[in-house]
């Protein structure tokens, strides 16, 4: 849509300005009102520095924050700089022998300008070079989209074709392969809890030349953009020298919800890099823990996990996020709140919380919009920072009109009111009676019958008190999402990582926790069995394990694969605070095992183990790994013999 | 002091773009022991008025010239003075009592941004 007049422009800002509660027209509601009208130069400008306009006009948002709901003047004035770049667009069009303003006339004004909110925003995403970025808004020709070549798309050997790719995500292949004849996709790597489509994929010139393999990630626009930004801030500094890393910016096509990015792979003689979970099968369970031991902990040691300084948090601070949203509501909108109504602030009393049932009215208090989900009709409330990924109290709100009402990610919500749709505990309850029970999972205690141990704690009742406790713990960059599906092997067996969307300054154990919970359910729990009683033996067996006894009357091949844990958690000790205090570990493994046992992704043993695991290291904490009051000397919290 | 004018331009909200001149030749501002400072608040009484700005406070900093350089105090605002934070563009930094300040750096005071230029 070239040529969009100034005047059609002011009524988009105007909209904009009246949704923000703003009620005066600046050079950021123009500048939004650009970003969403479709096809629109800016728009397309954007997505060449690689940034969605959807998430450029979050940002926008962000900085400025919404208005309160006083007005303070009638009418919705422009500001003084809108006045002056209104006259410079003017004389812009006049040089061109127009006399009307045009988008290309007032973008190219606040290109000259340079002082806006909007310009500001978007050199902090990135976008530095404005002679570059003006340069462009004066020459680009706005093609229509279906002038794009066609990239042909083929699947190797190695794709399982009943997972195909959707049209949308094959859309968005195709525009970032968009100089190329033709991609193979090689195969899928299995992501994360994210559902990110991972893909290796190896791109062909029209002579028929084959470029490097690269993986190529696929997910919503606001998750790669992020990932792309946290790339650039926290990650690219700290990345040993070979190892896997992002390729060019993002793209975002205007026209989809979807986004890619690509990461570089090492590869040796054309051999696409496999991942680790493709490779658990092959490998013998020694080779795998001499490996894990003594090429990947040092690959990423120096610079991530043995950077760890001290670090003491209360556990909800860190691990509350790995659970289901405390609370989903349904939105209330225009009815007051009946004054015995509970009121969710800070700090978040979960004792009341828990005491909600279905239909309840609760009013939200100065919670941050984590997710918007225009396709549901819902936001996603926490505690913390929009962009950071470890937020604690996550809240869903349902049935919001987004044509009404305008959230954006990092807003403060000062206040909102729903009624209780469904509580966390519901949410656990439902995910442990998905497993069948063979036990009443309302009863505090699971009966496990083990030689020396008749019940464990049932986790779901029992995590409340450890969201409390404080962990004397150590801080590192950590990958966040650590299971064998990010982890590759390169040439050489070599070591890297991909995946970067969840890298941050974390807990240090937290990578290792992840790391033996997927084990558990990708490489253990296939040969233990399906049934509770399997799950209770290899409970019963990480039980010896976690006392440092590795008894030989384990069967193979459980007890080679067992072993793989065994030099895990030899990775482990020089990770912990104190050598000798495995308490902060079993608090990590207590809720990565939680998390694992709400995704329906895992199968149902290895939920069913997971749900023993949670138990188990609330048990252990109980007992041999209770964690030291502060300030006290430490308690017998010792991990023998590793 | 005498030769050299203040220059704050508003840099978001309904005012943005305007550019305030203060001279302290002029009888602008206040001058308290070897100090020179510009009071900033909703209040009509101050040098710099934000009445715009349902978060800026009565009485709510004060930009200083002391000790050859300037600086910036948050009279106990309910809302806060506040600085960009070079880690988190989106992450901005409260100011507790008084900090340095260097010309072109930006600040905030409610949900205005604000930016200091000096003129010799």
């Amino acid at each position: 849509m070239p040529n969009i007049p100034y005047r059609d422009i002011l009524i988009g800002a105007r909209q904009e300005a009246f949704k923000m509660r703003h009620f005066f027209v600046g050079v950021e509601h123009l500048f939004i009102a650009l970003l969403e009208i479709r096809g629109s130069l800016t728009g397309k400008l954007m997505q060449e520095f690689g940034l969605a306009p959807e998430y450029v006009i979050d940002a926008i948002r962000r900085k400025t924050g919404k208005g309160s709901k006083q007005r303070l003047w009638a009418g919705i004035p422009n500001t003084p700089r809108v006045k002056v770049l209104e006259n410079i667009a003017y004389d812009i069009a006049m040089e061109a022998g127009r006399d009307e303003v045009y988008e290309r006339d007032l973008l190219t004004a606040m290109l000259d300008e340079r002082d806006s909110v909007p310009l500001r925003v978007i050199q902090a995403l990135g976008i530095t070079d404005f002679d570059a970025l003006r340069n462009m808004a004066q020459n680009y020709t706005l093609n229509s989209e279906t002038q794009q070549a066609y990239v042909k798309v083929e699947f190797g050997s190695g794709f399982n074709r009943d997972e195909m790719l959707t049209k949308e995500q094959l859309f968005v292949l195709r525009r970032m392969f968009a100089e190329y004849a033709q991609i193979r996709v090689e195969y899928r790597l299995t992501g994360g809890y994210s559902q990110a489509t991972l893909l290796v994929v190896t791109p062909i010139r029209p002579d028929q030349q084959e470029d490097a393999t690269v993986a190529v990630k696929i997910h919503q626009v606001d998750a790669i953009l992020d990932e792309a930004q946290r790339y650039e801030s926290h990650v690219k500094a700290k990345l040993p020298p070979m190892t896997a890393r992002i390729e060019d910016k993002p793209t975002a096509p205007e026209s989809s919800d979807l986004a890619g990015i690509k990461y570089t792979l090492i590869t040796q003689n054309n051999q696409p890099p496999r991942d680790l979970r493709a490779i658990l099968a092959e490998w013998e369970a020694e080779k795998l823990s001499n490996w894990l031991t003594d090429t990947f902990f040092p690959t990423f040691g120096n610079k991530w996990w043995s950077q760890n300084r001290e670090f003491r948090f209360q556990v909800w601070r860190e691990y509350d996020w790995l659970l289901p949203p405390i609370l989903t509501l349904e939105l209330v909108k225009d009815k007051p709140l009946p004054p015995n109504a509970y009121v969710l602030r800070m700090p978040v009393k979960r004792a009341k919380l828990n005491r909600l049932d279905f239909g309840d009215m609760v009013a939200v208090e100065n919670f941050v919009v984590q997710k918007v989900y225009a396709e549901r009709h819902a936001i996603q409330l926490a505690v913390g920072q929009g962009t950071d990924s470890a937020s604690a109290y996550k809240i869903e709100v349902r049935g919001i009109d987004f044509n009404s009402d305008t959230y954006y990610r990092g807003e403060v919500v000062e206040n909102i009111i729903g009624t209780v749709w469904q509580t966390r505990s519901q949410q656990l309850m439902n995910a442990i009676r998905a497993l069948m029970p063979d036990f009443d999972a309302h009863n505090e205690k699971i009966p496990v019958n083990l030689d020396g141990l008749e019940k464990v704690p049932n986790p779901i009742l029992m995590y409340e008190g450890l969201l409390d406790s404080f962990v004397n713990g150590t801080s590192a960059t950590i990958h966040g999402d650590l299971h064998p599906g990010n982890i590759m092997i390169g040439p050489k067996e070599s070591a890297f990582l991909i995946d970067f969307a969840h890298t941050r300054e974390g807990h240090t154990i937290f990578d290792w926790a992840t790391l033996e919970i997927s084990l558990l359910n990708d490489y253990i729990m296939p040969y233990a069995g399906e049934t509770w009683n399997d799950a209770r033996r290899v409970m019963g067996y990480l039980l010896k394990l976690n006392g440092g006894d590795f008894p030989n009357d384990i069967p193979e091949p459980l007890r080679s694969k067992l072993g793989v844990l065994k030099s895990l958690r030899g990775l482990v000790r020089p990770c912990l605070a104190n050598e000798n205090q495995w308490s902060e570990y079993f608090i990590a493994l207590a809720f990565c095992s939680l998390r694992a046992l709400t995704w329906e992704t895992v199968s149902l043993a290895g939920r069913r183990l997971m749900v023993l695991v949670g138990g188990l290291a609330i048990h252990e904490l109980r007992t041999r790994f209770r964690p030291s009051d502060d300030n006290t000397e430490d308690t017998e919290d010792t991990y023998r013999s590793f | 002091m005498k030769n050299m004018k203040l220059n704050v331009m508003i840099m978001s909200g309904s005012e943005d773009g305007t550019t305030l001149t203060y001279d302290p030749s002029q009888g602008d501002g206040q001058e308290v022991e070897n100090a020179w400072q510009i009071s900033i608040g909703r209040k009509e009484e101050n040098d710099l008025c934000l009445r715009n700005d349902t978060y800026v406070s009565r009485f709510h900093a004060y930009i200083i010239w002391k000790n050859n350089r300037w600086w910036l105090e948050d009279c106990d605002s309910t809302n806060g003075t506040f600085i960009e934070n070079a880690q988190d563009f989106f992450d901005d930094q409260p100011i507790k009592g008084t900090i340095g300040i260097e010309e072109e750096q930006l600040f905030r005071v409610g949900r205005t941004w604000l930016r200091i230029q000096v003129i010799e």
